[in-house]
């Protein structure tokens, strides 16, 4: 009785606040972690999925993926290019935005507002409508192309197994855009305003002050920024199966769109298992970083 | 505002998670509520047969996909009648979405919360027959009148595993005006095919399609192609299987064939076509209650597929199958009124699909001459399969199709790496 008493007394408490939060992560964080990686570790296809004893081997799965897969190659070869490919436009006209709006002019505001838009549409109704868009004889992008005279005949954007990648990326980037714009703005206004009063006065110009004040003091904000985009990126599921399903002749793959094909359209469950760990390994190593970078950013 | 992005990060890995592992944590907590409610269901049939001797009782779930307003309709309506036609058995169907109906499946095995009858595409019927989860009612149900292809879409191992709901093949539709305007009549070869699709192809309007998507629904459309050379749906590298590549790919270098058909489904090269985008289609019989709501004035027909050496069609259509372990005997007792003469016309009608069973099925449409050319061709409709590994095999011809329609690979090269894959399968 003493003990439990002397267990409540102080901070210990704490961990009974703690409780209920913790369980709640072992058995929806926890538990379906650790069963994906055993997942991966058995053979289990149609024909033993119901069977009482799952046949264990090992790496395997893993390694008939690597060696003889070579979807699987490409589709870890393509979730990087489509990261970083919309990253690195979104960032740009997203930080290009911002310091636009940043600005203060009249209508800044309900503008800024309008261009939320693109991240509040599902994804799904913006993927239909660039897959009509991107179309090779009704599509609009080859219209206006045609008519401003860029190119005589049309492109088959997404028939294609070189522009697929391209229009995929396009799409993303117009949907992530708002993303990076209204962080970045946000980060901007937590800039005190008297340092670029001070800089004018020393006689900074423009490109001066953009590279001494604004840059070094959003780093922060950058960071985050881009390490979020990164990992919401990398995850892509819907936008690709919607408009190309992977395709044409596995051009488009993800690795999340080829674990669901492997898993669900193929019945190999194990082999969907190890690819969709594949990408978790590959997601928990950034965050990884990325925590440890806020930490030490915090104890500094 | 760093603990904030801290939180996002970690929500962001539980999300992914979630995503990606969500069907394996369902496993255990349905799984104990299915225990729990298992119990009492028990004990209530067994009462229930100690009152009355009528072995059927209880409730039965069905799972089904079909998406039509007037397909969920006409099941609603035939569940009714037999709901109010006896009071032992309550018959109750659930929509699951096509895309998400091999999910659920999946899901459902692994979790034990599955329905007692479903009713599925039947070239899955193999894989789940093999995972066990199919009642085995050789015996239990009279089959010796249906279609041999329907019927072999069922069987696994010599042992019936369902029952065929009903059945659709695949035809040549062409639009009259533009096959008339460009003076051709209507094509037989795989020469002639090229000619009039060429013909007809002008601007705005594509020569021919099918829908050649890279997966189930592309194979079901191209391999008439390939049996048509009377190579089989395994035999990929032969000289037929080649041939028939290579007439897909001079369709479409030819400018006959749109490339776009590897990203349209059945449904949008129906689109297309009823839009006078197209003048000429490979499709199925399902598309003809639509066709003739939605554009009654547009004068179409069908007509064999163009054919190499002998006429081929695809055999699609569903299956009704028992689940092991389920409900078994009110759910064949119900698959028994569903397919008796009356339920099973007024189905197959509303539908617009060929019932399995040939004695209903001769006399179905008498006088409509474009079911009547459907019920014709069910004759020369192979059935894809029955193999539980047929995913894989579709996999590997789809992919061949399609790298030979996008020019990234040559109809021999293609050819020779998905029969690698087959071998690999059948084990030749």
């Amino acid at each position: 009785m003493n003990r439990v008493k002397r267990f409540f007394r102080y901070d210990n408490i704490g961990y009974l606040f703690v409780l209920p939060a913790f369980i709640y992560m072992l058995y929806f964080v926890g538990y379906p972690i650790v069963s994906n990686f055993i997942l991966s570790f058995q053979d289990v296809t149609v024909k033993t999925l119901k069977a009482e004893e799952k046949p264990f081997v090992g790496l395997q799965n893993y390694i008939e993926l690597f060696q003889q897969d070579n979807v699987l190659t490409t589709s870890i070869w393509n979730t990087f290019i489509f990261t970083v490919g919309c990253l690195i436009f979104q960032f740009i006209i997203g930080f290009a935005l911002a310091l636009f709006f940043n600005r203060n002019f009249s209508f800044s505001k309900p503008v800024r507002g309008l261009l939320m838009m693109p991240w509040m549409i599902p994804i799904t109704v913006t993927a239909l409508i660039f897959k009509f868009m991107f179309g090779t004889d009704v599509g609009i992008i080859n219209y206006f192309l045609k008519s401003l005279g860029i190119i005589s005949q049309n492109i088959d954007w997404l028939t294609n197994t070189r522009t697929a990648m391209g229009a995929v990326i396009f799409t993303n980037i117009w949907i992530g855009i708002p993303f990076n714009m209204i962080l970045i703005a946000t980060g901007l206004t937590t800039i005190p305003t008297e340092l670029y009063e001070s800089a004018s006065i020393d006689g900074a110009g423009k490109v001066q002050t953009f590279f001494r004040i604004t840059l070094p003091l959003l780093k922060p904000t950058i960071e985050s920024v881009l390490i979020l985009g990164f990992i919401y990126t990398f995850k892509v599921y819907d936008l690709v199966y919607v408009m190309t399903s992977g395709g044409p002749v596995n051009s488009t793959h993800m690795l999340s769109t080829y674990s669901y094909k492997l898993s669900f359209e193929m019945f190999k469950y194990s082999k969907g298992a190890a690819v969709a760990n594949i990408l978790f390994i590959i997601l928990f190593i950034v965050s990884l970083l990325y925590l440890k970078y806020v930490y030490t950013e915090e104890e500094a | 505002m760093k603990k904030l992005a801290a939180l996002f990060v970690a929500t962001t890995m539980i999300a992914s998670l979630l995503a990606g592992c969500g069907a394996k944590t369902s496993t255990e907590a349905p799984a104990a509520e299915a225990a729990a409610e298992a119990a009492p269901a028990a004990e209530e049939p067994a009462a229930d047969e100690a009152v009355a001797t009528a072995a059927a009782s209880g409730d039965v779930t069905i799972w089904y996909y079909w998406e039509g307003e007037g397909q969920q309709k006409a099941l609603d309506t035939l569940i009714q009648q037999y709901n109010d036609s006896q009071s032992d058995i309550k018959v109750e169907a659930k929509y699951v979405p096509f895309a998400d109906f091999k999910k659920q499946l999946s899901i459902g095995v692994s979790a034990d919360e599955l329905p007692d009858l479903v009713i599925l595409d039947n070239p899955d019927h193999a894989a789940y027959a093999a995972m066990g989860i199919f009642a085995d009612i050789t015996d239990k149900f009279d089959v010796s009148n249906y279609y041999e292809g329907p019927i072999n879409s069922c069987t696994l191992e010599g042992k019936l595993y369902g029952v065929p709901f009903g059945s659709n093949c695949l035809l040549l539709y062409y639009n009259e005006d533009m096959l008339k305007a460009a003076g051709k009549e209507v094509p037989t070869t795989w020469d002639e095919l090229l000619d009039v699709a060429k013909a007809c192809t002008t601007d705005k309007v594509s020569g021919f399609a099918h829908c050649a998507l890279q997966n189930e629904e592309g194979t079901f459309n191209f391999l008439p192609w390939v049996w048509s050379t009377g190579a089989t749906s395994y035999e990929i590298n032969s000289d037929g299987g080649i041939k028939a590549l290579s007439m897909v790919k001079s369709l479409v270098d030819e400018g006959a064939m749109t490339k776009e058909a590897i990203n349209w489904t059945q449904g949008d090269t129906m689109n297309q076509f009823i839009s006078g985008n197209l003048a000429m289609m490979i499709n199925g019989t399902w598309q003809v209650p639509t066709m003739r709501t939605e554009v009654p004035d547009l004068n179409w027909n069908v007509a064999p597929i163009p054919m190499d050496t002998k006429q081929a069609s695809g055999l699609g259509g569903e299956n009704y199958a028992v689940i092991a372990g389920g409900n078994e005997d009110a759910a064949i007792e119900f698959l028994k009124y569903a397919t008796a003469k009356d339920q099973c016309l007024f189905m197959m009608n509303a539908m617009g699909y060929i019932s399995s069973d040939s004695t209903i099925a001769e006399g179905q449409f008498t006088g409509d001459a474009v079911y009547e050319a459907f019920v014709e061709e069910m004759q020369y409709a192979n059935a894809r399969g029955p193999l539980p590994e047929w995913p894989d095999i579709s996999d590997a011809i789809s992919l061949a199709f399609n790298e030979v329609i996008t020019g990234a690979s040559t109809p021999e090269d293609a050819a020779a790496k998905a029969q690698t894959t087959i071998d690999g399968i059948v084990g030749k």
